[in-house]
């Protein structure tokens, strides 16, 4: 009995049973039913991924279940991966969704308390964060919502497990039907979110179209829809039509992961959506785009031209810079935690971009340890984005708010929910003690190892990567600085406003939920060596780095094999904790355990320091905004209000700023008015004359014969 | 792990948690002297620390654990890089748990704790320093990782130990285009990190101008001793890196005591004249516009860029 | 003098002909800017004097006294006199940012580097390899040519232009001929003293010396 087919058994049936029970069940049961269902679904996915990552295969084809195609299943290495990164997201969202769609939550609170005072600053980015933001819980909670939740998980699931091109699109179809009902989950409440379900389903179709389209030319290339005929077929093609196939399958794959142009649904639908479906969207779902790329590249394709990497590559690195940029100005908790994943997808994009350059000419040990480090800040971007996703939910839940520039002084109200963040944020801003910091660490070790071979570099590698290098760096600072900006403003100090001051600790079942994904994050952070093996045999499924044993495990610290690095975060980890506990006890002793003593802090003269004199998340991104002007473009505006009385005396003086999206606002409109001119035209083919519609047919009948009579 | 190996760890640790005050008392006294007055001799840092472990900690009302752990986390950050950078030997058993790369993250780590702790007060200072702080850190840290690159190019590695070993093994290097480039990129990144002029000035107070202390206004006490002693160790162990990198001579490679004897001793020059140069330096310029500081941060990095350029195009 | 000494000082020298291109567009005294060409003139000559050493010519000594004499000291002089006379010394708004300056001047260099690589591979030594960076010399001129305002800038990108094409010159060809070299000179001096005059008369005519007043005179 094969480990992953029960895993993979689980799932399905799990999923079934949890969509059935969540559409019958009572109300008062039913985020109890989906959430458990879908921790089930999570759990048989981790099963099965654990067995293919320990080097188990497993293949299926059922002939019947779908009209002319068989489905076809198989499971390697590079599926376990992914399927145990899923799982384990849907199992903590699972969890954290009993909490966070059971009754409770804070309703809509009085928006304008913060701001008593005549000047009155508001900071918008983009969407509009003071839409009141009623209790989730009651919209996230529909019957729906509920029976789909399971679905989704188990649809996503399967994605890494199909193989062959119909069922591989009829899943991912699935994926991206079910996600965008539970986008739409809250869809009475806001008008944004139809707005945001719209954007996702434009984008998530064309990516479909794109995927589809590339995969059926590779297939009738090939001369087979199934994986391993492709696999065996792809060699015959010539370069132009592989390039053709590759950059297509990129473009989709590329939009579902969220790539700098083709991110612009993740800033819309992430906030939008309920917290965990925003979780398992952006750390499981993304990330599925991040496999398709790897697996019709490197697989399928058999690893391909080194131009195709180098676009890649340079995709990577402009989706990680305008991510992070955009992350570091966001004022939204969630708008900026979307961006993040661009930013994170982008560095997985230029990990996986220099090992194809690097596999292309012939470098195994570089490609693999690139390819590695991608795979691994995959799984490490899962665990903190999940975690950051429930810990925005939380505060989501408590107060109303996501919108940080009124957040503050939860440290106290919600001490768990905070500390949690904080683990997550420490991963996010690749900082050591957390887990990014370990990825990111690879990354640039794969990246400076790039020049020191015993051959001089391609000029190609030597004028990239060290741009790389540069482009990774600028990221890790810019992070640093969101990360900083999200949790210090959102969660230290004192509440900015009324729905802050009365927050509450989140219920048991989201505090395990966090906990969990906290736990994933701290082991991932302290032994990154376990997944050495794991990712070797991943890497073995990969025609053009196999052989690459990235990273040699040695008692604590983590060595690069067939090049010089060794780094051990444990060490670093125990060696702060030593250290910080000596000094403390040290000073303790001299100081004689002196308590210390409450004071008022200083107000630079004034005693009494309102909420209002804080730093906020705007003003704190000040500096990057001025910084990075040219690429940012805020838009501001002043309105000077005089008295009637006379123009020298100010009654109020109001400032906005917004960063509005810069690549959708410029490259969005054209295209959409192109379609919007293109749909208008074709009204008047359609003008609803059934003689007309039959017309067509009859045409379109008569033009196959004649192309097939002269064809063949 | 041996017992040499040990005692070589602890002599760097002692070294740097020692020397840091007397570095910065070695620096003001410079500046003094330079400018006429007569200072407050080397000494001074050690007796402000003491006199600041005898008064009362204070914690500032709405403050949490962040505030309270910000100067351990600094310090610990710093005293790990103390333990692990091969200052006084190369043969340190502790060489493969962090390379140049993880201590730049540590000191990023530092820096951050500092600036969760500036915002944990609430007040529009915490904010302001801790906004400022945040953004020079992230916009030096391209061109430490391209310097870093550029030194770890030559030898392939980017263990701080093998970037050592290697330009004691091949000293003709360090006048090379990368290597001198690399110096260039790297001091301003110290200079930025560090805090000193013309990025920030440490003297200040003034509220339009300064930056590190901004963050750290509400402290006091034996925190505040903390804060001063981690920051004086920062300044060390940047300064100590930079000695190290560009002119290794002096280090220890074994762990004999009468080499680590005299490694500590030509470290100790090395550092102490270093900071004597930055500190004549700093006499002539001023404090320059926070938003000239990328300005300076894009030249350094230009310069890490050509390092690393000319690391593998011209060599 | 051996390989290696060679070799490191060839570098080192190249070195300082790229930095001090840099820090031209990194400072906006023109004072200091001037100072700068001194520099590159005197490191334009030592690299002469270096070459000349090596292929053991005296020809080579000569080149490099008349690039001493006019680029380090005749034509900085020139510069020095206009900008006694003109008084404002900044560039102070130049078209892009001293920032931007920076980082397209990184990619400057790494597109010299990339496209003098077919150049370098026809005969690979140790001074042609250095010949990107004579190349990106020619570029930061030209980038100067094109984003500085102030006349004198535009004076200032040329001559960077020129101790580019010089260097390239000499990297390439291991020394040029002393007849081409003073043939180059000549127009180099001329074409300054142009544009001395050509700024002298700006500056009777518009009172400023800003290049984009010259746009008026289309009308």
């Amino acid at each position: 009995m094969n480990l992953i087919s029960v895993g993979l058994a689980v799932v399905a049936a799990a999923a079934l049973v949890g969509a059935t029970a969540g559409a019958l069940a009572q109300a008062r049961t039913r985020p109890l039913v989906a959430g458990a269902a879908t921790a089930v679904v999570g759990l048989g996915g981790v099963l099965a991924g654990v067995a293919a990552l320990g080097g188990q295969t497993w293949s299926l084809t059922i002939a019947n279940l779908l009209p002319l195609a068989e489905t076809t299943f198989a499971v390697d290495a590079l599926s376990g991966a992914f399927l145990v990164l899923i799982g384990a997201v849907a199992i903590t969202a699972g969890i954290y969704s009993v909490g966070y769609t059971s009754p409770g939550g804070a309703h809509a609170t009085d928006e304008d308390d913060a701001a008593p005072g005549h000047d009155e600053v508001v900071a918008h980015d983009g969407v509009d964060a003071h839409d009141d933001v009623p209790g989730p819980a009651k919209a996230a909670a529909s019957r729906t919502a509920q029976a789909v939740l399971p679905l989704f998980a188990a649809a996503m699931l399967l994605v890494p497990a199909a193989a062959s091109v119909s069922t591989l699109l009829v899943l991912w179809e699935l994926m991206a039907l079910t996600s965008l009902v539970l986008v739409l989950a809250e869809h009475r409440l806001r008008r944004s979110v139809r707005d945001a379900g719209l954007w996702y389903a434009g984008m998530t179709h064309a990516g479909l179209v794109a995927i589809m389209l590339g995969l059926v030319v590779l297939a009738a290339g090939a001369g087979g829809e199934s994986f391993a005929a492709m696999r065996a077929g792809s060699a015959g093609l010539s370069p132009a039509t592989a390039s053709c196939v590759f950059l297509l399958v990129f473009l989709g794959f590329g939009s579902k992961a969220g790539m700098v142009p083709l991110h612009v649904w993740l800033p819309r639908a992430h906030p939008e959506a309920p917290s965990h479906v925003s979780a398992l969207m952006s750390a499981a779902m993304v990330t599925l785009g991040v496999y398709g790329i790897i697996r019709v590249g490197f697989d399928l394709l058999g690893g391909g031209d080194g131009w195709w990497w180098l676009v890649v590559l340079a995709v990577g690195a402009v989706s990680a810079l305008y991510g992070v940029l955009q992350a570091s100005v966001a004022a939204d908790l969630k708008r900026l935690l979307a961006y993040s994943t661009t930013e994170n997808v982008g560095l997985m994009l230029i990990g996986i971009g220099a090992a194809g350059v690097f596999a292309a000419e012939g470098n195994r040990v570089l490609a693999g340890l690139l390819l590695a480090a991608a795979v691994l800040h995959a799984v490490n971007h899962a665990a903190f984005k999940a975690l950051l996703f429930f810990g925005a939910g939380s505060v989501l839940r408590s107060t109303g708010l996501r919108d940080l520039d009124r957040l503050g002084g939860l440290v106290s109200r919600m001490p768990v929910t905070t500390a949690l963040f904080a683990v997550g944020a420490l991963g996010a801003a690749g900082l050591p003690a957390g887990n990014g910091f370990v990825s990111e660490w690879l990354l640039l070790q794969g990246l400076i190892h790039s020049v020191t071979g015993a051959t001089a570099p391609s000029v190609v590698v030597a004028l990239s990567m060290p741009l790389a290098v540069a482009v990774v760096a600028l990221t890790a600072g810019l992070g640093v600085a969101t990360f900083v900006k999200a949790f210090g403003v959102g969660f230290l100090a004192r509440p900015r406003s009324v729905a802050a001051t009365g927050a509450t600790e989140s219920p048991l079942s989201m505090r395990v939920g966090m906990g969990l994904a906290a736990a994933a994050c701290t082991v991932l952070a302290l032994a990154p060596a376990v997944a050495g093996a794991p990712l070797g045999r991943l890497l073995d499924v990969l025609p053009s780095v196999r052989g690459g044993a990235p990273l040699a495990r040695s008692d604590v610290s983590l060595r690069l094999a067939g090049i010089a690095g060794s780094m051990s975060p444990l060490l670093i980890v125990v060696g702060l904790l030593v250290a910080a506990l000596g000094a403390a006890a040290l000073v303790r002793r001299v100081t004689r355990g002196a308590p210390r003593r409450a004071t008022p802090v200083w107000g630079g003269g004034s005693t009494r320091l309102s909420p209002r004199m804080e730093y906020t998340a705007t003003s704190f991104a000040e500096p990057l905004t001025r910084v990075f002007d040219d690429v940012l473009r805020p838009e501001k505006d002043i309105d000077v209000t005089p008295f009637a009385e006379s123009e020298f005396l100010i009654a109020s003086i109001s400032y906005r700023q917004r960063v509005p999206d810069r690549v959708e606002a410029r490259l969005y409109p054209p295209l959409l008015a192109a379609v919007g001119r293109w749909g208008q035209w074709s009204r008047g083919i359609a003008n609803g004359s059934v003689h007309r519609y039959l017309a067509y047919g009859f045409i379109g009948l008569l033009v196959v014969l004649v192309v097939v009579g002269i064809t063949s | 792990m041996t017992a040499a190996g040990v005692v070589g760890v602890l002599v760097q640790l002692a070294v740097v948690v020692g020397g840091a005050p007397l570095l910065v008392g070695l620096m003001r006294q410079v500046r003094a002297v330079l400018e006429g007055r007569a200072g407050a001799g080397i000494g001074q840092p050690w007796r402000d620390l003491r006199k600041l472990l005898k008064k009362e900690a204070i914690r500032p009302e709405g403050t949490s654990w962040v505030f309270t752990s910000g100067p351990l986390v600094l310090f610990a950050s710093t005293l790990v890089i103390a333990a692990v950078a091969p200052f006084v030997s190369t043969a340190s058993p502790l060489d493969g748990v962090a390379d140049l790369f993880a201590m730049v993250s540590l000191l990023l780590l530092g820096t951050v704790a500092l600036t969760l702790a500036g915002l944990d007060t609430g007040t529009a200072f915490g904010g302001m320093g801790s906004s400022r702080e945040v953004t020079i850190a992230a916009l030096a840290e391209p061109t430490i990782l391209l310097a870093g690159f550029a030194l770890s190019a030559r030898v392939g590695s980017s263990n701080l130990a093998d970037i050592v070993a290697g330009t004691l093994a091949a000293p003709a290097q360090v006048l090379s285009p990368a290597t001198l480039l690399a110096a260039v990129a790297f001091a301003v990144v110290v200079i930025a990190e560090a805090g000193r002029l013309p990025v920030d000035n440490p003297a200040t107070h003034l509220e339009l101008t300064m930056i590190h202390e901004a963050m750290i206004l509400e402290y006091a006490g034996r925190d505040l001793a903390v804060v001063e002693l981690a920051s004086a160790m920062r300044l060390t162990v940047l300064l100590g890196l930079s000695v190290n990198l560009f002119v290794p001579w002096g280090v220890a490679t074994s762990s004999a005591p009468l080499a680590l004897l005299g490694a500590t001793a030509v470290f100790a020059l090395k550092v102490g004249l270093l900071g004597a140069v930055l500190a004549t330096f700093e006499v002539f310029i001023a404090k320059w516009r926070l938003f000239r500081v990328p300005e300076l941060l894009a030249g350094s990095f230009l310069f890490g860029l050509l390092a690393v350029s000319a690391s593998f195009f011209l060599a | 003098m051996s390989d290696g000494v060679f070799v490191q000082i060839l570098d080192l020298v190249c070195g300082g002909l790229l930095l001090s291109g840099v820090l031209m567009l990194w400072r906006r005294e023109l004072v200091a800017i001037v100072r700068l060409l001194v520099v590159q003139g005197v490191l334009l000559a030592a690299l002469a004097v270096l070459l000349g050493v090596r292929e053991q010519s005296v020809e080579l000594y000569l080149v490099a006294v008349g690039v001493l004499i006019l680029k380090a000291v005749v034509l900085p002089g020139v510069l020095h006199r206009v900008l006694r006379d003109s008084g404002d010394a900044r560039e102070a708004a130049p078209l892009v940012n001293v920032t931007s300056s920076l980082l397209a001047a990184a990619l400057l260099t790494l597109v010299a580097y990339a496209v003098s690589g077919p150049l370098v591979a026809l005969a690979p030594s140790a001074t042609t390899r250095a010949l990107p960076v004579g190349l990106a010399v020619v570029l930061l001129g030209f980038f100067v040519l094109v984003t500085r305002r102030h006349a004198l800038s535009q004076v200032v990108g040329f001559l960077l232009l020129d101790n580019g094409i010089a260097a390239t010159a000499f990297l390439a060809t291991s020394g040029v001929p002393l007849v081409v070299e003073l043939g180059g000179s000549l127009d180099l001096l001329l074409l300054v003293l142009v544009l001395q005059v050509l700024a002298a008369r700006m500056r009777l005519t518009f009172g400023r010396t800003d290049m984009d007043e010259l746009q008026e005179l289309r009308d």
